[in-house]
C-alpha cells in the first residue's frame, strides 16, 4: 500500500493532484477514497518538508518514528525518502523567486554609413540580441552599443567572473556546504 | 536674438527670417559636410559680399566639428547600452528550499533611450557558466570589430 501512495504521492509532486488515480487505488486497496487521499497528501507533504531541509537519514527515520508503524513501514518511507528527494528538491528549486535568467546572446556588426540629419558617417555599432528566460516564456531583446562601451562591457563583466575565484569567496563557499 | 540690443533696431519678423535662413544653411552644410569652397560659392550666388562670406565660413569652422557630432547624434536606433553593474550573490536558503548553497550573478545593463530619454534597464540572473558564455560573445564581437578597422 505504501508503494502505491508513494507512487501517487510523486506523481501529485510532478503534476499536480489526480483525483481518478486516487479513485483508482481506493478501489485497488479495497478503501475509501478519502482515506487514499489524506494517505497521499500527508506522504506528499512528508517527503517535501524532508526534501526541502535535506535532513539525513538518521534525522528522517526519527521523525518518523514516533508515528508508531511498523519497521518494514518505516523502511519503506526511508527507501522512498531517499530515492526521490533529488527530483523533489528540483522540482522545489523552481518555485523560488526568480528574476528573468539569461540564455543566449545573437551579435551583429554594423556601420552606419548615412542618416536623414548626416550624411557621409562611419559609426561602427554592435547590434545585439540578448535571449532571456522569465517564468517559462524566452524574451528577446534588442539592444545596440559603440566599440567602446563594448570593451567597458567586457572588462566588467571578466572582473565579475574573477570575484569567484579569490579567496574571500571561495572561503565562503567552503565554509557554507 | 530678439533681445539683443544691437539687433533691436530691426523689425523682428525680417529678423526671425535671418535667423531661420541661416539656421538651414548651416544645418544643411553640416548634412552635407560641405567644404569651405562649396559654402562660398553658395553664397556668392546669393549676392553676399565677400567680406561677410569669410566671416560666415570663419564661424562655421570653428563650430564644423561640434555640428556633426550634434546631427550625428539625431536619429532613432535600438536601446543603446551605456554601462554594465554587477552582483555576485550566494544563495542559501529560501522559503521552498533549504540548503541551496549556489552562487549567481545578477547583471543590469543600463540603457539609454535616445528617444525618450528613459531608462529602461535591463536586468537578468545567470551562473557563472552562463556568464562565461556571455563574456566569449561579447568578446567574439570585439575581435571582429579589431579584424574589421584593420580592413
Amino acid at each position: 500500500a505504501v508503494g502505491e501512495l508513494g507512487r501517487l504521492a510523486l506523481e501529485q509532486l510532478r503534476r499536480g493532484a489526480a483525483p481518478r488515480a486516487c479513485e483508482a487505488a481506493a478501489r485497488k486497496l479495497n478503501i475509501g477514497v478519502d482515506t487514499v487521499q489524506h494517505g497521499v497528501e500527508g506522504l506528499t507533504y512528508l517527503l517535501t518538508e524532508s526534501s526541502k531541509l535535506m535532513i539525513s537519514e538518521i534525522d528522517f527515520q526519527d521523525s518518523i518514528h514516533v508515528l508508531g508503524f511498523s519497521d518494514e513501514l518505516n523502511k519503506s518511507l526511508l527507501q522512498l525518502y531517499l530515492d526521490n528527494r533529488k527530483e523533489i528538491r528540483s522540482i522545489l528549486g523552481e518555485l523560488a523567486p526568480r528574476l528573468p535568467s539569461y540564455h543566449s546572446l545573437e551579435w551583429r556588426l554594423d556601420v552606419q554609413l548615412a542618416s536623414r540629419s548626416l550624411r557621409q558617417q562611419i559609426k561602427p555599432a554592435v547590434t545585439m540580441k540578448l535571449h532571456l528566460n522569465q517564468n517559462e516564456d524566452q524574451t528577446a531583446q534588442v539592444l545596440q552599443t559603440d566599440p567602446a562601451t563594448l570593451l567597458h562591457l567586457i572588462q566588467q563583466l571578466e572582473q565579475a567572473l574573477g570575484e569567484m575565484k579569490t579567496n574571500h569567496c571561495r572561503r565562503i563557499v567552503r565554509n557554507m556546504k | 536674438i530678439l533681445d539683443d540690443p544691437d539687433l533691436k533696431d530691426i523689425d523682428p519678423t525680417v529678423l526671425k527670417h535671418c535667423h531661420a535662413a541661416a539656421a538651414t544653411c548651416i544645418l544643411e552644410a553640416g548634412k552635407q559636410k560641405a567644404d569651405i569652397s562649396a559654402i562660398s560659392t553658395c553664397l556668392e550666388d546669393c549676392k553676399l559680399d565677400k567680406e561677410r562670406i569669410e566671416q560666415f565660413c570663419t564661424e562655421y569652422q570653428k563650430n564644423k566639428d561640434a555640428l556633426e557630432v550634434l546631427l550625428g547624434s539625431i536619429g532613432r536606433s535600438p536601446l543603446h547600452i551605456t554601462d554594465v553593474s554587477w552582483r555576485l550573490e550566494y544563495q542559501i536558503k529560501n522559503n521552498q528550499l533549504h540548503k541551496t548553497y549556489q552562487p549567481s550573478y545578477l547583471v543590469t545593463l543600463n540603457v539609454e533611450n535616445s528617444d525618450s530619454g528613459s531608462h529602461p534597464d535591463v536586468s537578468f540572473s545567470c551562473t557563472m557558466e552562463q556568464l562565461q558564455d556571455l563574456v566569449g560573445k561579447l568578446k567574439d564581437a570585439a575581435k571582429s570589430l579589431e579584424r574589421a578597422t584593420q580592413m
